[in-house]
């Protein structure tokens, strides 16, 4: 893409052709204004699509393996360790990672913050994506996913953690889906639809906040139901929702920093100047809100350590291994957001949050699978188990890219002039009757 | 934005306040610190008796129409089986609802034994970490599973302190969970005792109301001084359990998780269940609150135009 | 008594004291085991056809009635007399000889002898049907509430004694399984062929 950008090509960035006024049909905007043929030779040059060509030629048969086969295929069928990768990291990973769509959200649109709208979108898309891949691994986990909507129509376990879980997960993807159509329907040009949308957002997202406080508590809440598997590092009954809610606070803006540097390293001809020009200042405000959730996690974790008087736990190997996380994923991160703030240095803070994301991952991986069970045995996952892992977070950054080539998330859909919108319109009414069929004709030949 | 705005934000976190209205109603439920039905059935487990037979072992086989075992029931090698890179003995799983392990901590040189199955809590983690409400606690004290509703999600397993609960893996289109449910549906319903107490030749195993269990197993201890530990296993645990245990040994040393908590497990999750309330009553008006101070506050002259800029397609 | 028969020298049914042993036999229901059809062992002790003054003793007992997963065992009575210390080890105090056990002598003097010695007389075939678990927990009049059933009876006493003894402690040393037993344990020609489950998991 870049190299074809660099021959002058511009992508699909507006309702019609700039220079013809000629309005793009759906397949033109999917394939970003190219012919077929030149999409697919660019597809083939990029390195990233060899790997994940890779990942999936392997893990899609796997896939379809563990559902005509079952679960015990693929896993160890552990019945001491029933979360295996699916959820401990799929789920209880993906989730604090996006919780960037609800603080972003708050920021921009319930506190006013209206300096951090380029990143907004992608904030949001992140959140979704990550809620949506999470329900996917849990699909893939679940013994019987068929029946994944019992708990909100069959039968209700009312006084079950998981139960809430269930619910504003659900609930709160769909809040998710409906901020991110704004951005579809803009690109799929259904003006009426994103005005219905748009005078929604306000409650969306303090829908969202209360969503996502409550369930990213919940996951934490979730592993007091096993006071004597996980280890008392990493155990708190009055604090491990706390945990998990103050963590997901710095681990979405992490993310968003994350992504979003990836998008500056790879994809920068899709941004558009307001996202190109305020990133790195963004990026140093993202730092800035990561850092105080970051300050308050260590204190409390401190705090839930004091609490359960569990000092003497330090001294032992699992208290180095709590040392590691805590300095490393926390602590680290830190020290590099104070140093890249105050001398503006945005690769630092950027290197500052990969780590940090890295730090949530090995805390939620350490609770479900790692610190459980610490005084059973360690359960090593079946290699099927990692590949599926694996292939469905390869499907998860396909996807994103998929979005993010496409859809108006780092760059604003052009304006039109009135006139040539409405001509543009009335072209569409017309000429996508006919076009749309002959457009597949051709392509059946 | 004002009116329409509320109006939609009410009909979004109407679904979010339903979901919370049920985990009030279920806390509910949990907080009242039940102890068990008064006439619940359990079965007082006399570990100074059991010879490692397996006769129980065999006879669930038999009650539960299991499949056949990969040995023989009279086998007793299976003692030595250790799994998991030697540390774990036998567990109960899909095809095993009881097991009996053999420790060597018995007195004088004696080994000791233990039958695990489910000990069909008072108040069980399984049945309250359940999202679908798989699982009942039957008047007569069993713990009962329906497989129709149960998504798979194995959340019981997790919950579970004494890591009973087994899942079907091997099954692709309808695993189920599988524990020993005090032979309910065939014998406990009908005031009968369970197979494998009926089968044990050494009166391992005393079946009655729990509550006189409890009286018995104290009497045990009273008039066999020396015999036994001085502690009912199951009387108190996470609150309480239909199955308790009589041990000659310190139970830690015959597989015992002696760390358990006294209340149920439910007791943990009551910290995070008691602020959904508040978050759901108060975050809306809060945020809303903050939402108008924001941007009526000194930002909003800076906010008009880009408010008019996202207006426009 | 206490070291050998765990519960059973305590368990003593209130025999001699009138209404006791009355109330037991009531809700003995000898045939109950047919329901129960994993139970091991029933017993007739071969009655002490005591006619006139002198008391005679059974020189083997078989113990067979149920015989379902093991064939009835062949008691050597003469055999054990010589070894027990004397009629109390296993009839507890109702044998006519004063019990040897304190905590049963306060209540069991030497003349609290009972008709029937056999086992069953007190020690219950079903002692967990549902009216046998009634009766023992609402009937205050019953002391005994901790009482083994027959099989235990047997079992905790024999099989204690032979423990220390060095007697045999096989469940074949005793009686033969028969081939329901063989079925029952998955053992003999009902072995499995390899391809069972395991609890590896």
């Amino acid at each position: 893409m870049k190299s074809l950008v660099k021959t002058g090509y511009r992508p699909v960035d507006s309702v019609a052709d700039e220079g013809s006024g000629r309005r793009w049909s759906f397949l033109e905007k999917l394939l970003l204004g190219l012919t077929l043929r030149e999409y697919l030779r660019q597809a083939v040059r990029n390195p990233l699509n060899w790997i994940l060509g890779a990942l999936f030629a392997v893990g899609f048969p796997l896939i379809i393996y563990r559902f005509i086969f079952g679960l015990g295929v693929v896993t160890h069928s552990s019945n001491d360790y029933p979360w295996g990768l699916f959820l401990g990291f799929g789920l209880f990973v993906m989730v604090p990672l996006s919780a960037s769509g609800f603080l972003m959200g708050t920021t921009v649109e319930l506190f006013g913050r209206k300096d951090f709208k380029p990143i907004l979108r992608i904030a949001l898309l992140n959140g979704l994506l990550g809620y949506f891949f999470a329900v996917v691994y849990l699909l893939c986990d679940l013994g019987q996913p068929w029946r994944l909507p019992y708990p909100m129509v069959v039968a209700w376990g009312t006084a079950a953690v998981l139960f809430l879980v269930g619910w504003h997960v659900a609930t709160y993807l769909t809040v998710q889906i409906l901020e991110v159509s704004e951005a579809f329907f803009e690109w799929a040009q259904w003006p009426m639809a994103k005005q219905f949308i748009k005078k929604m957002t306000i409650g969306l997202t303090i829908a969202g906040i209360i969503l996502s406080t409550l369930h990213q508590g919940a996951l934490g809440a979730l592993f007091t139901y096993a006071p004597s598997k996980v280890h008392p590092l990493w155990y708190s009954q009055e604090f491990l929702w706390i945990f998990f809610f103050v963590s997901s606070i710095f681990g979405g803006l992490c993310m968003v920093i994350v992504v979003s540097s990836i998008v500056k390293k790879t994809m920068f001809w899709r941004a558009d100047e307001a996202f190109r020009e305020n990133l790195d200042r963004l990026t140093i405000g993202l730092a800035r809100g990561s850092s105080m959730a970051l300050i308050t996690y260590l204190t409390i974790k401190l705090l839930g350590i004091a609490h359960d008087n569990e000092w003497a736990y330090l001294a032992t190997g699992w208290g180095q291994w709590f040392s590691f996380e805590l300095l490393f994923g926390v602590i680290a991160p830190m020290v590099l957001f104070a140093y890249g703030i105050r001398n503006q240095r945005v690769g630092i803070v950027r290197f500052g949050a990969l780590i940090a994301v890295l730090g949530i991952a090995l805390n939620r991986l350490n609770t479900a699978i790692i610190a459980f069970n610490w005084n059973l045995y360690q359960e090593i996952p079946h290699i099927f188990e990692w590949i599926i892992a694996f292939t469905l977070f390869g499907l998860y950054i396909a996807t994103y890219r998929f979005i993010l080539y496409r859809l108006p998330i780092v760059y604003s859909w052009k304006k039109v002039p009135v006139e040539a919108y409405a001509k543009a319109t009335e072209k569409v009414h017309s000429h996508g009757a006919v076009a749309q069929p002959s457009t597949v004709s051709r392509e059946m030949r | 934005m004002s009116k329409m705005t509320r109006r939609k934000f009410l009909s979004v976190s109407l679904a979010g306040a339903a979901a919370g209205t049920f985990t009030l109603s279920g806390k509910a439920i949990g907080a009242a610190g039940f102890t068990g039905y008064p006439d619940g059935m359990g079965v007082l487990v006399d570990l100074t008796r059991c010879i490692g037979c397996r006769t129980c072992e065999a006879a669930c086989n038999e009650e539960q129409k299991l499949p056949a075992p990969a040995v023989p029931f009279d086998d007793h090698s299976v003692f030595d089986e250790l799994h998991h890179g030697g540390t774990q003995k036998r567990r109960t799983d899909e095809n095993a609802f009881t097991v009996v392990n053999r420790y060597e901590a018995g007195k004088e040189g004696q080994p000791a034994y233990r039958k695990i199955q489910c000990n069909h809590c008072n108040e069980p983690a399984c049945l309250t970490s359940c999202f679908v409400n798989a699982y009942t606690k039957t008047k007569e004290g069993a713990v009962i599973y329906n497989s129709k509703v149960c998504v798979g999600c194995r959340n019981c397993m997790v919950a579970c302190p004494f890591r009973i609960p087994a899942y079907s893996y091997s099954s692709a289109f309808n695993p189920v969970i599988r524990k020993c449910i005090f032979c309910y549906d065939t014998r406990l319903k009908f005031g009968r005792p369970p197979a494998c107490v009926e089968a044990c030749p050494q009166e391992v195993l005393t079946f009655g109301h729990r509550k006189n269990l409890i009286k018995v197993a104290y009497e045990r201890i009273r008039v066999n001084p020396g015999r036994y530990v001085g502690h009912l296993y199951g009387e108190n645990e996470v609150g309480g359990t239909s199955w308790m245990y009589l041990s000659g040994v310190p139970f830690e040393e015959v597989g015992f998780d002696t760390t358990l908590q006294k209340e149920p497990i439910l007791a943990n999750a009551q910290a995070f269940l008691s602020n959904v309330p508040m978050v759901l009553s108060i975050w809306p008006a809060l945020f809303l609150g903050f939402h108008r101070l924001a941007t009526r506050g000194g930002e909003g002259a800076e906010e008009k135009p880009a408010t008019e800029k996202r207006e426009d397609i | 008594m206490s070291e050998h028969g765990p519960g059973i020298g305590q368990n003593l049914p209130g025999a001699g004291r009138r209404g006791g042993p009355v109330n037991r036999r009531k809700i003995m229901k000898p045939f109950n085991w047919i329901a129960g059809s994993v139970m091991v062992l029933m017993v007739i002790c071969l009655p002490l056809s005591g006619q006139g003054d002198t008391l005679k003793l059974p020189e083997t007992v078989t113990l067979d009635n149920l015989a379902h997963l093991y064939g009835g065992a062949e008691f050597d009575h003469d055999m054990h007399l010589d070894i027990a210390a004397d009629c109390t080890e296993c009839h507890h105090h109702a044998a006519g000889v004063p019990t040897t056990n304190e905590k049963c002598a306060r209540c069991h003097g030497p003349e609290d002898t009972l008709e029937a010695q056999t086992c069953q007389t007190c020690h219950a075939v079903d002692p967990f049907s549902a009216e046998a678990v009634t009766a023992k927990e609402t009937d205050p009049s019953v002391y005994h509430i901790d009482k083994p059933g027959l099989k235990a009876a047997y079992h905790l006493n024999c099989l204690n004694c032979h423990n220390e003894m060095g007697g045999p402690v096989g469940c074949e040393d005793c009686h033969e399984r028969t081939e329901a037993g063989d079925a029952f344990y998955h053992s003999g020609k009902y072995a499995p062929s390899g391809e069972g489950t395991s609890s590896a998991h």
